[in-house]
């Protein structure tokens, strides 16, 4: 993990030595070097641009360590071994700087222990950082205090892993496993019991514990196939090993089928057969009866599907309980036994209980965290419930609710979390989030069950769009569709945004409350018009888009989006003609219009053209390079439908540009993004000129880029719609039919993207390819 | 007025062996060093000549830009210090380009106008990939018959193995024994007499000490053969060109870097100059096919070289074919009913590599080294040419 501690630091533009062990043979650092090889082999990537492994410096402890007095942080992520970090310690204490803080990724053992072995000189310095795999990808870390860590290195550190890494910190109590393992590892523990008790199989119990129930896809199971079943069986022993008076710790045994499963080697993915397998195209399932593998076919119970299909989370857990049915025996007694856990366990593990829910979500991917889940469906039933099912026995352990669940703190905020704050069970009390300064850059943190934010002041507002400001002079405009997909009310809605700011505002900041950035125009607003044959009204809507478009460039306020998570097609469009785009690292850029037989008619294509001639005419060439080259390149992104896998391949692909700004942490675009604007505004901003004299690669650049794609079509590798496709999004890049060289100007390039993005659409094969990724959501290749 | 023609001879050989592009030996040696080296190397062969008595040098190359632009044929001639009197002329057509220098050198021989020239080729795809700086005439796509203009080489190929109905198998099996002839063949040092070996420098940066570091290699072997090559590892390639094709990487020809020189002699500056004739120039001719299937060029070719010569194919003891692809080559072959075992004896292209517009004028050396001394009267060089053309041009060992 070490290896991918360090891809995600220099993804934060840290620079980062890898400390690894000397080679037996061959160049000396070469376990470190073939470490940071093997980064650009992961998936997901570790790195967010490809060539940032060469900014990870190798070394061996060997002969390197004097390198350790230029760095500042340095975190240990070795075999989980006591007396191996013991060893180490002693070994690079001497080369640590004054100052350096000394962190240990252990997801286990005991940071106080730990710090008994780090040189005197550093333990105060000494703490515990637990990144969660894989670390570009998971948001959580969890910050352990050593006992002599003084608080003011925590909090720079908390602001560090903030800000620059862009993670999600919760501190933890020096506890075994701290909190998202402890929590999440019961979990299981407790689900293989039940699937166990209930005679249920493996693929029914992932069927159950995923999306179904806010869970990621892989669920129970597959998600143990993926960690290692040898990795489950070793966290699960840690908890034996080091919590012997746990009220649980019965059930703290390897469970018989995970041992048995271990021993015969089948370790999950990376064995190639764990609970599942695959056999061929086919994946197979375990089944627990005969110990044989065969063909996986999840049912969920139509009946156990309706009660979780019920709106309200009362009901929902309501309907398990009362069912009978193994299923929902099964999630109730699941939610219960975690509810139990979580809540017997708070004081000793967590702060808060915002804290074991945020642990939650953001170390295991739920959607909620159980406190949040317990208390929506109504803290004092659900509480009664448990001790019922406790006083019964049907409970994983004894031991009885803690005082706290119905102490005065709790009932009178319906739950653990109110407005007023989060329950620490340590301090009896509702307990605020951390002013920590580093937070005041998330106006808009993930609220917790009940918590809500000053949503600042509306400007105006419709059902499309809600134009707002937080008491200063950037207007922000947020759309309110699903997946903030842009119609014509949304059109209007940024429009109006735009005059309003021009009017009485410093700049315009595009943001939403939530990912994805948005998914682009609205295809189904749109699709009426199309199969009706309604192109006069198809080609208003595309104009518009374009103008809109260009209504954000030509802004006479500076124009900011602020992006995080997927952002496609149309909503790409509006990002190229922001004056600036900050970035979340997370973000997945992209114009994906050929994929539905279009083109991008928003402006994008124009844009690109634009583009491929600036990168040569504003060159210190004056014009002398070659531009044809970006314009191939640009076309390929376009005619692919690529999208940029981080906010750095985004600038690689040329959908960023050098000025625009990338930030580590998703909430922070925001608080980024209006300070962008308003620096553009305080340098006394005008919008660009409308370009003249723009360079096309024309008529020869066309037919060198048809060239490409008769080859591809020939040799079957795309359908002879997709050449067209692509061949009329050539003709716009490269400005249309005229000889190579010639200077168009915008409109020129704007009323031929509208031209083409036309003729595709009166195509009946577009249409079908519209009406097909409506119906599926997959795309169709005519 | 009517005039007897001159014969024209080969009178010495040199070539650098061909490296890999483009990660291979040659990845820093500039094509004009490579010709260069190969000039000279030809000179130093025939020390009894004065090289002011050169009347030309003309130089085949197939993507005659960049590194290989400005003429690369008189920068070559310059760079190997030959006089400034001794000219240099380029030529290009694609694959043949090295072939047909000699056969301008010859034919300027055989008319009487000059008696001592140089042919030669040279190409880096390291430096200038196939294709070079592309740019397509937009009414290629004008009228319907002129769209395998626009066809990629491999993509042809697959049109070739579809027609002439050559398998995936055969494909396969063909380019394993190319590897084996030509491993057999370096083992053997059938190479060692046409090859100049050439000493490469390379100046890198050291970023620790911030000096330039200079490492001067000495190359004396082609790089393409593989020891490791067998028909599984052949048969995993997944198809480039074609989704549901048949060629792929390991039965088409290698991406390389070479250059090749041979001198060509009239009969009187044979005797004046004290020179040895190797083998003597009989012909030449090119033909033309549909761009889409230019693979079998050589079927247009090589029937009026046997004419113009008036030679039988069961005549030519050697044919060195060059294998763009397995798939071509298998149609050729078949399609004028040669004899396997008299192609390539020595491996080909794609086990020894395809430098463009070098390849001709190294075959050329490898064929008139070969027939001298393994036997045989007549041989015969041929490819296939992009945009659908076949050339072809016979020697006769003397």
């Amino acid at each position: 993990m070490g290896a991918q501690i360090a891809a995600h630091l220099v993804n934060a533009g840290v620079p980062t030595v890898l400390f690894d062990l000397t080679a037996r043979e061959g160049d000396p650092r070469g376990v470190a070097r073939r470490a940071i090889e093997g980064l650009a082999k992961l998936e997901p990537a570790p790195l967010a641009a490809k060539d940032l492994g060469g900014a990870i410096v190798p070394a061996h402890y060997g002969e390197d360590l004097a390198l350790l007095g230029d760095c500042d942080l340095v975190v240990e992520a070795i075999a989980e071994r006591l007396d191996w970090k013991r060893d180490l310690y002693a070994k690079i204490g001497p080369h640590l700087k004054d100052g350096a803080v000394l962190a240990t990724n252990t997801s286990g053992l005991s940071i106080a222990a730990l710090a008994q072995s780090v040189p005197a000189a550093h333990r105060a310095r000494f703490c515990g950082v637990h990144f969660f795999n894989p670390p570009r990808y998971m948001h959580l870390v969890e910050l352990v205090a050593g006992p002599d860590t003084p608080a003011d290195l925590l909090d720079a550190l908390e602001t560090f892993l903030t800000t620059t890494l862009g993670k999600g910190v919760i501190r933890a109590k020096d506890t075994p496993n701290f909190v998202a393992n402890r929590i999440g590892v019961f979990s299981v523990i407790a689900a293989l019991h039940h699937t166990a008790r209930l005679g249920l199989s493996y693929e029914v119990v992932d069927a159950l514990t995923g999306p179904a129930i806010g869970r990621p896809k892989s669920a129970t199971f597959r998600t143990i196939d993926v960690v290692g079943l040898d990795t489950t069986a070793h966290v699960i022993g840690t908890m034996r090993d080091t919590l012997p008076d746990d009220p649980w710790h019965a059930h703290f045994d390897v469970p018989p089928v995970l041992a048995a499963l271990v021993a015969k080697g089948a370790l999950g993915a990376k064995a190639k057969t764990g609970f599942y397998r695959k056999a061929g195209r086919d994946i197979q399932v375990l089944d627990p009866a005969t110990g044989e593998y065969r063909t996986s076919a999840a049912e969920v119970d139509p009946a156990v599907a309706a009660i979780l299909a019920l709106p309200s989370p009362a009901e929902k857990l309501r309907g398990l309980r009362a069912s009978g049915h193994p299923q929902a025996d099964f999630l109730w007694s699941n939610f219960r036994d975690v509810f139990h856990y979580a809540a017997f366990q708070l004081g000793a593990i967590a702060d808060t209980a915002r804290d074991l829910d945020l642990a939650m979500r953001w170390g295991f991917g739920w959607a909620i965290g159980p406190f949040e889940t317990w208390q929506a469906a109504g803290w004092g039933d659900v509480a009664g419930w448990i001790a019922e099912d406790i006083a019964a026995g049907r409970a994983l352990a004894r031991a009885p609710l803690p005082a706290w669940v119905g102490g005065a703190a709790v009932v009178q905020a319906r739950g653990v979390h109110a407005a007023a704050g989060s329950y620490s069970a340590a301090a009896d009390r509702l307990v605020p989030r951390s002013t920590l300064p580093v937070y005041r850059r998330q106006r808009f943190p993930d609220a917790i069950a009940v918590e809500r934010f000053d949503r600042g002041t509306t400007i105006f507002e419709t059902d499309a769009v809600r134009a707002w400001h937080l008491e200063d002079e950037v207007a922000v405009v947020t759309f309110k569709t699903k997946q903030h997909t842009i119609s014509d009310e949304v059109l209007d809605g940024v429009e109006r945004a735009v005059e309003h700011a021009e009017r009485a505002m410093a700049g315009l900041v595009i943001w939403q409350t939530r990912e994805p950035f948005s998914f682009g125009a609205n295809l189904a607003s749109l699709a009426p018009a199309v199969q009706a044959g309604r192109y006069d009204e198809v080609e208003r809507v595309v104009a518009r888009f374009q103008r809109t478009s260009l209504s954000l460039r030509y802004a006479l306020v500076p124009t900011v989006a602020a992006v995080r998570g997927m952002a496609l097609g149309g909503s790409c469009e509006f990002i190229l003609h922001c004056d600036r785009t900050v970035a979340a690292l997370e973000s997945y850029i992209g114009l994906v219009e050929a994929g539905v037989g279009l083109l991008p008619g928003g402006g994008g294509t124009k844009e690109m053209a634009l583009r491929a001639a600036d990168a040569v005419k504003q060159g210190p060439t004056g014009g002398q390079a070659d531009q044809f080259p970006f314009v191939r390149a640009y076309f390929q992104t376009i005619a692919t439908a690529t999208v940029a896998k981080s906010a750095f391949e985004a600038r690689a692909l040329g959908f960023l540009r050098p000025a625009d700004v990338v930030v580590a942490h998703p909430h922070e675009i925001l608080h980024v993004a209006i300070g962008q604007a308003r620096a553009l505004a305080d340098a006394g901003y005008r919008p660009p000129l409308v370009p003249t004299a723009v360079p096309v690669a024309g008529r020869t650049g066309i037919a060198t880029l048809e060239m490409m794609l008769v080859n591809l079509r020939d040799g079957g590798f795309v359908t002879g719609y997709d050449f067209e496709v692509a061949l009329r999004i050539a003709r716009v890049i490269c400005g249309g039919d005229v000889d190579a060289g010639s200077l168009v100007d915008e409109r020129w390039l704007i009323d031929l993207e509208r031209a083409e993005f036309m003729a595709l659409v009166r195509d009946a094969r577009t249409q079908a390819r519209i009406a097909h990724t409506l119906a599926t959501g997959k795309p169709l290749r005519n | 007025m009517s005039r007897t023609l001159n014969d024209a001879y080969i009178v010495a050989v040199a070539r650098t062996p061909v490296g890999k592009a483009p990660r291979g030996a040659f990845r820093a040696a500039r094509p004009d060093t490579l010709l260069a080296h190969a000039l000279s190397s030809v000179l130093a062969r025939a020390p009894t000549l004065d090289p002011a008595a050169v009347d030309d040098v003309i130089a085949g190359c197939a993507m005659p830009e960049y590194e290989q632009g400005m003429n690369v044929a008189r920068i070559g001639v310059l760079l190997a210090g030959l006089p400034d009197t001794v000219a240099g002329m380029t030529v290009n057509r694609f694959c043949s380009s090295g072939l047909n220098a000699v056969s301008i050198a010859a034919d300027r021989i055989r008319t009487g106008e000059a008696d001592v020239l140089i042919a030669a080729g040279t190409e880096s795809m390291s430096m200038i990939p196939m294709l070079g700086r592309l740019s397509l005439n937009a009414e290629v796509f004008a009228r319907d018959e002129n769209l395998g203009i626009a066809y990629g080489m491999g993509l042809t190929a697959e049109q070739v193995a579809a027609r002439w109905k050559v398998s995936r198998d055969d494909q396969d099996a063909f380019a394993l024994e190319s590897h084996r002839r030509a491993l057999a063949a370096q083992a053997a040092g059938e190479f060692d007499a046409e090859i100049a070996p050439i000493a490469v420098r390379e100046r890198r940066p050291d970023l620790a000490t911030g000096r330039v570091s200079e490492r001067e290699t000495n190359v004396a072997k082609d790089e393409g053969p593989r020891a490791d090559t067998s028909a599984e590892g052949l048969a995993k390639l997944r198809p480039v060109f074609a989704a549901k094709g048949s060629v792929t990487a390991g039965n088409s020809s290698q991406m390389s870097d070479g250059a090749a020189a041979v001198i060509v002699a009239s009969q009187a500056a044979i005797r004046a100059h004290g020179l040895t004739p190797l083998a003597r120039f009989a012909g030449y001719a090119v033909g033309g096919v549909a761009p889409e299937i230019m693979g079998v060029g050589p079927l247009a070719a090589i029937p009026k070289v046997l004419r113009t010569t008036g030679l039988a194919l069961a005549d030519i003891d050697w044919i060195e074919l060059n294998e763009a692809f397995a798939a071509q080559s298998l149609a050729v072959i078949r399609d004028l009913g040669m004899d396997p075992a008299r192609v390539n004896p020595l491996g080909g292209a794609i086990a020894l590599g395809h430098p463009l517009g070098a390849t001709g004028a190294i075959r050329t050396a490898t064929i008139v080294e070969g027939l001298k001394r393994r036997g045989g009267r007549w041989g015969m060089v041929t490819m296939c040419v992009g945009t659908g053309m076949g050339a072809a041009g016979v020697f006769e060992r003397v």
